[in-house]
């Protein structure tokens, strides 16, 4: 089963997007996710309310928002336009498009595993003279490993699999945005794409199994580890 | 004893038949419709055009909409902004070939945001269009293999020669709506939709009309969707060739086709 | 100089503590629940109260008239916990060091762990000690933060008894061989015999009596069985 030329560039781009978009969400991900496991302050659930919005409009509503904020003329578009960074229409849109989608998830994933760290070793750790950064990356960081591991392979598949707001914000253009999800609508909007179809959708299917097993390998590791203390 | 009975009887039936036809007015049509005709669709809905109760009204690419009723969706009547995806459908012997008639017609046309200076002519060759679209700029058009207006559209640039030096700089959308919403926000200047979806929007002008000739003839079919095909269903079709829907359909730009 | 005065209500509980005393070593003594590991906390920055002040040797760590209110990591204070509290992924050497200053010179960190008989230990990780070895790696770890004063929480709570022994044996060497101000929490009167120079009886969140080592020592004996066993008020 070979994957024809067009094929290819769709899935090749997908591995981009995907990865440069989860590796942008990733510390603002990681920041917000503290902020919720580790603070309280005035407005917190309607800040909670606010990082899950993308998790719950429609796609095709996000990449609109997208394209109004982003896209040429837009709010900050003009400034990344006047910049030389434009986003819209090129890969770096569908790469912002995937990490605002994937975002959600990441925070949801790294909160559980922020908050799963014992705080009295982080009190401990204060105790000992350590101040906050210490702490966060020597402490909190390392003991919630796995539940960053897993949230980033469920990111990166959620990322790798985002079309609604990809194709609102940037369409599709060969070897710019049209990623492997959107290559498969197309084929399966044409009549006698069908085999292509079938071809893409393996790939996105091993990729979805190989997401879901990394996740649960670490999820589930770190609960026997538990169980034997 | 058996007057009483018999009055019973009549009643019941009365009320049998009053309640079956309360239901049967109660369920309202669906109509699973092309995305261009969504202005003309809800004027007429709105404006009682289509009988009471108004119409349910889906809009949607073709190409969905067809995958849809071959699958079973719970259509009446479906109309498609080309031949090929109602063929699509007669060949899943999901229509009922009788009822199928030509309702429409369209142009395809080229347009820009207002402000645009653009001076893009049809039959000029691709120059126009290059300097229009600038360095950075991108040809706003709908899917070129499966949306009806992207197929029309790679017709007519393939036949004025065109489809080779503007195809990569095509960005290429989901429905024919989404382009045109490019070139309303500005973000693409110059696109390629109906005359329809033009003649509405005060936010884009029409720089050219494509030639009929460089592509198939743009016809709208539309059809009763097999195991739909009843009297609420027909009296609706007929109702969209009626005088008062002909007169919406021109007020938005499309060709209402003689029989 | 321990200087302790706290008020702290929280819920139904309420502590209301206030002593002054010159011993090196302070214990306060008294039922579970009491009031006692609050008050380590308090004095760690991991409890605030909500008015008092703590100072140790003139050095002022909290004062809520002076606005004064240290966080954890200033205090200098060598905390070991009820739980000890080793950091599951470090080794042994790493947690040891883990709150070392920099200046520390070359062999405070040899001598802790010869002290403490650790060198065999160094290279394992906290799920490969026994109940004993943690507690002993956690003073250790205390001691190398080269702190003020060392606060231990209830050092030979839930070990048996070869590691109750030991542990104490190491405890007692510390103290001949450190001058370290060290508070010591807990509801035991061998520990505190053996390691205190004077005693805070705590009952229900409040100083029943502030007695030297040897007046405690008595009075257990007399009494044979551990003032104020009752259990407090509030649980």
């Amino acid at each position: 089963m070979l994957l024809t030329h067009a094929e290819t560039v769709a899935l090749v781009l997908s591995f981009k997007v995907s990865l440069v978009g989860v590796a942008c969400s990733l510390p603002v991900a990681v920041g917000c996710a503290w902020l919720l496991a580790r603070t309280r302050f005035f407005g917190k659930p309607l800040f909670e309310g606010l990082l899950l919005l993308p998790l719950i409009l429609p796609p095709v509503v996000t990449g609109y928002v997208l394209l109004i904020v982003f896209g040429h003329h837009g709010a900050i578009g003009r400034w990344l336009d006047a910049a030389g960074l434009s986003v819209a229409f090129r890969w770096t849109g569908a790469a912002l498009a995937a990490a605002v989608m994937a975002f959600p998830l990441l925070v949801v994933a790294l909160r559980n595993a922020f908050e799963s760290v014992d705080r009295k070793l982080e009190n401990a750790a204060a105790t000992l003279g350590a101040g906050p950064w210490r702490i966060f990356f020597g402490i909190t960081l390392p003991l919630s490993a796995r539940g960053l591991v897993a949230g980033l392979a469920l990111a990166f598949a959620r990322a790798f699999g985002e079309f609604g707001a990809t194709i609102t914000f940037v369409s599709s253009i060969p070897g710019q945005t049209r990623t492997l999800p959107i290559a498969l609508y197309e084929l399966i909007s044409t009549p006698g794409g069908e085999s292509g179809a079938l071809r893409l959708t393996l790939v996105a299917v091993v990729i979805a199994v190989v997401a879901s097993l990394i996740a649960a390998l670490m999820l589930l590791r770190g609960v026997t580890r538990e169980a034997d203390a | 004893m058996r007057r009483i009975q018999r009055l019973v009887a009549c009643v019941m039936v009365a009320g049998a038949g009053a309640l079956g036809s309360a239901m049967a007015a109660a369920v309202p049509p669906t109509i699973f419709a092309a995305a261009s005709l969504e202005p003309a669709l809800d004027q007429m809905a709105h404006e009682g055009a289509l009988g009471t109760p108004a119409p349910r009204l889906v809009y949607a690419a073709s190409s969905a909409l067809a995958r849809q009723i071959e699958n079973g969706a719970p259509a009446d009547l479906f109309i498609s902004a080309d031949e090929r995806w109602m063929d699509d459908v007669a060949r899943h012997d999901a229509i009922v070939p009788s009822t199928r008639i030509d309702l429409l017609g369209n142009a395809l046309v080229l347009i820009a945001p207002p402000h645009s200076m653009s001076k893009v002519q049809i039959g000029q060759g691709p120059a126009p269009w290059l300097e229009a679209l600038g360095r950075e700029g991108h040809l706003a058009v709908a899917l070129p293999d499966s949306v009806p207006a992207g197929i029309y559209a790679k017709q007519s640039l393939t036949k004025l020669g065109m489809w080779q030096v503007l195809q990569p700089r095509m960005a290429m959308t989901r429905d024919v709506r989404a382009a045109l919403n490019f070139v309303v926000l500005g973000q693409c200047p110059l696109g390629i939709v109906y005359r329809s979806d033009a003649v509405s929007e005060l936010r884009v002008k029409v720089l050219a009309t494509f030639p009929a000739a460089s592509h198939k003839p743009i016809v709208y079919p539309a059809a009763i969707v097999k195991g739909h095909d009843d009297d609420a269903t027909r009296a609706l079709l007929a109702a969209l060739q009626a005088e008062r829907a002909r007169g919406v359909f021109r007020r938005w730009g499309f060709d209402v086709l003689a029989h | 100089m321990i200087e302790l005065d706290l008020a702290l209500r929280r819920g139904e509980f309420s502590l209301d503590l206030a002593l002054q005393s010159p011993a090196r070593a302070l214990a306060l003594f008294g039922p579970s629940g009491c009031g006692k590991t609050s008050t380590l906390l308090g004095i760690a920055g991991l409890l605030h109260p909500d008015r008092g002040r703590i100072a140790i040797d003139d050095r002022a760590l909290f004062d809520s008239d002076a606005n004064i209110d240290l966080p954890p990591a200033h205090r200098n204070l060598g905390v070991v916990f009820q739980d000890a509290r080793l950091f599951p992924h470090l080794s042994v050497r790493d947690n040891l060091r883990y709150g070392m200053p920099h200046a520390a010179a070359k062999h405070a960190f040899d001598d802790v762990v010869h002290l403490l008989e650790l060198s065999a230990l160094l290279k394992r990780r906290s799920g490969q000690l026994s109940g004993g070895q943690i507690r002993r790696v956690a003073i250790g770890r205390a001691l190398l933060r080269q702190p003020q004063a060392l606060l231990l929480d209830e050092p030979l709570a839930n070990l048996h008894r070869e590691a109750r022994a030991e542990v104490l044996e190491h405890l007692r060497g510390l103290k001949r061989g450190f001058a370290l101000s060290t508070i010591l929490v807990s509801h035991q009167p061998d520990e505190v015999i053996a390691l205190a120079d004077s005693v805070a009886l705590i009952e229900d969140g409040r100083l029943a009596a502030l007695q030297s080592a040897e007046a405690f020592r008595s009075s257990t004996a007399a009494s044979g069985v551990p003032i104020a066993a009752n259990a407090c008020a509030t649980g």
